[in-house]
């Protein structure tokens, strides 16, 4: 191994600093916006991340889902177009997690040998399909943009679970005894560091998600993947790097090998992206622009005869040879995409269900479905900033276009009436303001916002009612917890008065039934037969039974979601009939 | 070939197998073994000389010294001293159940509890701890209703319930006829004194909610699971937790759309805060139209179902006649 490494070049220095700031930054917005906390102010926090993401920029302008705030990716355009990559190697969330596993794990694992050149195509023939992909109008390049990644994984897994082990930990600990528990517990809680647990249903102990196991193994698939290779991801899949090294070909700014090269090799075998290699039928070594993502290591550290130097050259812009996949593997891509688009667009699901079913969206989603399904780049935003934990990633339900899109589970949560606005707000009737979290954190549109009117009017589905499950519609029991805690003004559910079956009557054997009819039959009753009749349980029972007022109801789901039946509820939400939704303001045809 | 377990690796195994073992058993159950003792008033030589009696005080714009009045006309000069002693814990516990500003009557007026928090402290309580289980969005309820700014600006000690923190409570008095137990918050069964602060509301299933119904900010558990029987199960849960003193406010009452509310126009000004110490006894009193503007034809106290089965277990009474009202 190296004796004592070279003194770093100051900006190897700095890159290590700016990863651990944005780092840090990405993490301490993740927290301090979970659950909505904080967003409401200043929503863009929540996604600075994301509207800066330039493949998000292009994807939706490929996919006609454009909105203004996604400019803000020209300044990481910019950045590219100067430092090549320079976000992968300062920036990137998901790059720093990398590179801080690697050096925990990997630090002395000995990678030189796998090289594999051909493997870091693939990020271009995926860039190429994904691109293709939101040409049809399907957002689905969220799956594999950086990004998107990051935030699912941290947001709506990584964050989520850590909070979770650290509360149990601690409640395990003050339980047993261990007074500092109760303490820590409570300091972390005014922090803020815990993701508050709203009162969901019973059981509820933190937050969690469907499929949050599933984007906890991505992560860690992707940063176990540098067993390999170090940055495996970046080298080889990561369709931004592949975007921003494009972009970066023309930058002036990228290493140089000069004539000392003796071609020792160093260079390929330490450079994390493997961005150096043989130059063709020379004795010496050359970096590629396009894979380079300016960490600085190089100038200094690697090479034994200082023949390494970052600074300004002129451009060469046309890419070395096996940089970018050949012409018929890049045809091939996009034919591949172009297959798959209508394929996943005729997926029977898809398309089926995304207009005659579906999804209960977040309010303010476009519609038709459709629409939502190309807008929707999948980051899990409006999942992580739900105050109640309504919004979770879908399945396959819709079909395969429509996994980890968003929609309410109303079981676990509902759609919280004053979501994005203040006490203030409300009494000095600014309700002009957004109001949904969800929109207003979403970084591509997919979500509009609305305010606090449009919010409270937008119907998302109807509750109805399960008459089989249903309390006092199923068992005679009286209990109008949905009508209750329904938060209309006016209410959405009423009640009347009903004679209904009771079940002790209709449990009595036949005999005992028939001679109470016969009691109840006779137009006079003796003192002995009235006492009979009496120690009989009645045959009908005076409840209230609940209704939904249909063009009242939204669909917020607090009636699904605060049911007294354990499993599903008596009360559920349902889409919208077409006429429905063509009737709503905020909804669009 | 021979595989030796490294140091390393050993360490890496045994530190994450421990944090397993710490975290599984927090994950296994919600509230730990029934039995916990529910809470009980402390003794005070005149509680059951004063279950009929309540203090009223009415008129005026500000809610706070009717608060003041109606604990002093409950109590004589020595107001909440009665019951708060030096160094006690008190409890707190008003309706922050909803999303909604003063305004709307779902929640208590917050000068009612910076009053109560304030005379408390004055009494010598050595901490006042206001909280409720809300039954909206928890952090929504607490800023909107304006509780928890003046509750802290009042001195007292201001949070959400931690959900794990709710302990089973064993409801093994002979008068619960439903429920055998219940998680209710570990603070409600520490504090020396508990007060129960209601507002006074309709409601779609029991007609009016008030102070029997308040307690339900107590519980955890899935209280949708209470509203089968609601009127037993609310004796029950007062058999078992017996507050201090119970205020009604009804400051505002809310007379259409209860219990959650949002309309002003279904707010009618009452000015008028009640106390006593049996929470049946000052639900008769708030539920009988004859003291209340509840809406013409809404109910008679007969229907109200709750208190006739409280005054039948002997916690107050459910007769308007045999109420002690000083004013």
């Amino acid at each position: 191994m190296a004796k004592r490494k070279k003194p770093r070049h100051p900006l190897h220095v700095l890159r290590i600093i700016s990863q651990l700031v944005f780092f840090g930054l990405f993490l301490v917005l993740l927290v301090s916006t979970a659950l909505g906390t904080a967003v409401t102010a200043r929503p863009w926090l929540a996604h600075v991340f994301l509207i800066t993401d330039p493949l998000i920029l292009v994807g939706m302008v490929l996919a006609g889902a454009f909105t203004t705030a996604l400019l803000a990716a020209l300044a990481v355009v910019a950045l590219s177009l100067v430092l090549p990559r320079a976000y992968c190697g300062w920036i990137c969330p998901l790059g720093t997690t990398m590179d801080i596993v690697d050096k925990l794990l990997f630090r002395k694992r000995d990678r030189s040998k796998n090289i594999a050149p051909r493997l870091r195509q693939v990020k271009y023939a995926l860039l190429t399909v994904l691109l293709v992909l939101a040409v049809f109008r399907l957002g689905v390049f969220g799956w594999f943009d950086p990004l998107c990644i990051v935030t699912r994984s941290f947001g709506v897994a990584v964050y989520p679970m850590a909070d979770h082990v650290a509360k149990t930990s601690l409640v395990a600990a003050e339980e047993s005894g261990i007074g500092a528990a109760a303490d820590i517990y409570d300091w972390a809680a005014g922090a803020g560091l815990f993701i508050r647990d709203a009162n969901f249903k019973e059981g509820a102990r933190g937050i969690g998600y469907p499929w949050s196991f599933t984007f906890a193994a991505l992560l860690v698939a992707i940063v176990l993947a540098q067993a390999y290779q170090k940055r495996f991801w970046c080298r080889n899949l990561c369709p931004l790097g592949a975007m921003m090294g494009l972009l970066g070909s023309v930058s002036p700014l990228r290493p140089r090998v000069s004539d000392k090269c003796v071609a020792c090799g160093a260079c390929r075998k330490r450079c994390k992206v493997g961005a150096f290699e043989p130059a063709d039928g020379q004795e010496r070594y050359r970096c590629l622009v396009q894979e380079c993502i300016s960490c600085y290591a190089c100038e200094r550290e690697f090479c034994p005869v200082d023949a390494i130097h970052v600074g300004a050259a002129a451009p060469r812009v046309r890419p070395a040879p096996g940089v970018l996949p050949s012409r018929r593997a890049f045809l091939g891509s996009a034919a591949t995409g172009a297959v798959f688009a209508p394929a996943l667009l005729l997926d029977q699901r898809t398309r089926n269900k995304a207009e005659t079913n579906p999804m209960l969206r977040p309010p303010g989603a476009v519609r038709p479905d459709t629409e939502f399904l190309s807008a929707c780049v999948r980051c899990g935003e409006c999942m992580r900033v739900c105050p109640t934990n309504a919004l979770h990633p879908s399945g396959i339900e819709n079909g395969i276009a429509g996994l980890w899109t968003p929609t309410f589970v109303f079981n676990i949560g509902y759609c919280e009436y004053f979501c994005g606005i203040t006490k203030e707000d409300v009494e000095q009737e600014r309700l002009d303001k957004p109001a949904n979290l969800c929109g207003m954190v979403c970084p591509t549109g997919a979500i509009r916002q609305l305010t606090h009117a449009e919010k409270i009017a937008h119907k998302i589905g109807t509750a109805v009612f399960d008459h089989s499950r249903c309390l006092p519609w199923a068992r005679g029991e009286e209990c109008l917890t949905c009508e209750e805690q329904c938060p209309l003004p006016d209410k959405a559910i009423s009640h009347r008065y009903e004679d209904v079956a009771n079940l002790e009557w209709l449990a009595m054997p036949q005999p005992e039934r028939h001679r109470y009819e016969e009691l109840e039959a006779k137009e006079s009753l003796t003192a002995d037969e009235r006492a009979e009749l009496d120690a009989m349980p009645p045959k009908s029972k005076h409840i209230a039974r609940p209704y939904v007022l249909r063009d009242r109801c939204t669909g917020c789901g607090t009636c699904e979601n605060v049911c007294p039946l354990d499993g599903a509820s008596g009360i559920r939400v349902e889409r919208l009939q077409t006429r429905e939704i063509r009737a709503t303001s905020s909804g669009g045809p | 070939m021979v595989h030796r377990l490294s140091r390393r690796t050993f360490l890496r195994a045994a530190g994450a197998t421990v944090c397993g073992a710490i975290a599984m058993p927090g994950c296994a159950s919600d509230t730990g073994s029934p039995g916990a003792p529910g809470f009980r008033a402390r003794a005070h030589p005149a509680a059951d000389e004063w279950k009929n009696r309540i203090g009223l005080a009415t008129g005026g714009d500000d809610p706070g010294r009717n608060a003041r009045t109606a604990i002093e006309k409950l109590c004589g000069k020595d107001g909440v001293r009665t019951f708060v002693k030096d160094g006690d814990v008190v409890v707190v516990k008003p309706n922050i159940g909803w999303a909604q500003v003063p305004e709307m009557g779902a929640t208590v007026d917050p000068a009612v509890v910076a009053t109560v928090v304030g005379l408390c402290l004055e009494a010598g309580a050595a901490k006042v701890k206001v909280f409720d289980n809300s039954v909206g969005t928890d952090a929504k309820c607490y800023q909107f209703s304006g509780i928890e700014a003046a509750a802290r600006q009042a001195g007292a000690d201001v949070f959400l319930c931690a959900r794990h923190r709710f302990r089973k409570v064993a409801f093994d008095d002979p008068r619960c006829k439903r429920l055998t137990e219940w998680p209710i918050y570990e603070d409600v069964l520490t504090a020396d004194v508990l007060i129960n602060v209601a507002i006074a509301k309709t409601h779609n299933l029991c007609y009016v909610t008030l102070c029997m119904k308040n307690l339900m900010g107590t519980q955890g558990g899935d209280r949708g699971k209470m509203h089968q029987e609601l009127a037993q199960n609310l004796v029950d849960l007062n058999v078992t937790i017996r507050p201090t003193l119970n205020i009604l406010d009804a400051t505002r009452v809310m007379v259409a759309g209860g219990p959650s509310g949002g309309r002003k126009d279904q707010v009618v000004a009452a000015r008028t805060v009640v106390v006593g110490t049996s929470s049946v006894t000052v639900d008769c009193w708030a539920a009988d139209p004859a003291n209340l503007p509840w809406p013409k034809g809404h109910h008679d106290l007969a229907a109200v179902e709750f208190v006739a089965r409280g005054a039948e277990a002997g916690l107050g009474t459910a007769d308007a006649d045999k109420i002690e009202v000083s004013a």
